[in-house]
């Protein structure tokens, strides 16, 4: 009996140990905050590449392991919700039906395909001179 | 060049010609002597005309006559590639008509490397990841707010996808952003 409870422990853990994650981020870009976020070091590179503003600021995050066909609400804050559903996975890319809303107002729908470590990232709503940000990645 | 075409000439000594039919006439006239006889006659009346210019009266400066010429050409140098292809290669046939006889057989080479190259792409995908597998890709994309709309965007030098949501409202602070997507029904 204990033999079988270490065996099934085992296996749970190996299926857990290999299901990736999803990170969804809500952040703001700007080039008033002339603060830099040190929770955003590793994205703030490719941020400043891609979207030219010298200052990003988190504003919220959420993670979850994926688990295909189940749909997970990522709220992150200011109103902002991301709906995802894992479709499929070959070769650690996954195939993702993500929806990004703002209340009630469906900003985006879109259906990507992200390989683990990749990032996709959403230009949304302008607020002033800033810039609302998703960026989706996915973490094994 | 099969033909002797004085308008070739003349557009060769005049720098109209450019790439294969420059190349083509240059060619004929090196070894054609009825059109080297013809290549130096023209030459020799350029010649002439450069040394003995007459005062034409113009309405406009040399210089700004000049600008316009050059405007002109720059525009006609940006019509398209293709409708210069257009023009070139029914030329070239008719000059080369053992071409024609090429056309069949490169058209045939051309499926067949489509061919192996879609083979080849079937079978990468068998044998491990390829290239394409470590960029993100964007299958559907859609808005739903009226006059909104979005692109997906990939750079040659990242992995990483950016979607643009264009149209979507300005607001002058977050609070207002709120408050205007909150009254948006969609």
């Amino acid at each position: 009996m204990r033999f079988l409870l270490v065996q099934l422990s085992l296996v749970l853990a190996t299926s857990f140990a290999h299901a990736a994650s999803i990170e969804a981020r809500l952040v703001r870009a700007s080039n008033d905050l002339k603060v830099v976020d040190p929770s955003l070091k590793e994205l703030q590179p490719k941020l400043k590449k891609k979207f030219g503003y010298d200052f990003y600021q988190q504003l919220g995050i959420q993670q979850e392991v994926l688990r295909e066909n189940k749909t997970y609400r990522l709220n992150l804050g200011e109103g902002f919700v991301v709906f995802v559903t894992p479709k499929s996975q070959t070769k650690k890319v996954h195939e993702l039906e993500l929806e990004w809303t703002s209340g009630r107002a469906s900003l985006v729908k879109t259906t990507v395909k992200i390989p683990e470590g990749n990032h996709l990232f959403i230009k949304g709503p302008a607020v002033a001179d800033d810039w609302i940000l998703l960026a989706i990645t996915i973490r094994e | 060049m099969s033909v002797h075409q004085k308008e070739r000439i003349s557009g060769l000594l005049d720098g109209e010609l450019r790439g294969i039919r420059r190349w083509l006439t240059e060619r004929h006239v090196h070894g054609c002597p009825i059109c080297a006889v013809e290549y130096r006659r023209q030459r020799h009346v350029r010649q002439l005309l450069q040394a003995n210019l007459l005062p034409l009266p113009m309405s406009d400066s040399a210089d700004f006559f000049w600008a316009k010429v050059k405007a002109q050409i720059r525009q006609e140098d940006e019509k398209s590639f293709w409708t210069k292809l257009g023009a070139v290669v029914p030329e070239v046939l008719r000059e080369r008509p053992s071409l024609m006889a090429w056309g069949p057989a490169a058209l045939a080479i051309a499926a067949f490397g489509i061919f192996w190259f879609g083979r080849m792409q079937a079978h990468g995908t068998h044998r491990g990841p390829s290239v394409a597998a470590n960029f993100s890709a964007v299958e559907k994309l859609k808005t739903l707010i009226p006059n909104t709309s979005a692109t997906s965007l990939q750079s040659n030098d990242s992995q990483d996808m950016v979607i643009w949501v264009s149209g979507l409202p300005w607001t002058p602070n977050m609070n207002e952003m709120k408050t205007e997507f909150a009254n948006l029904n969609i």
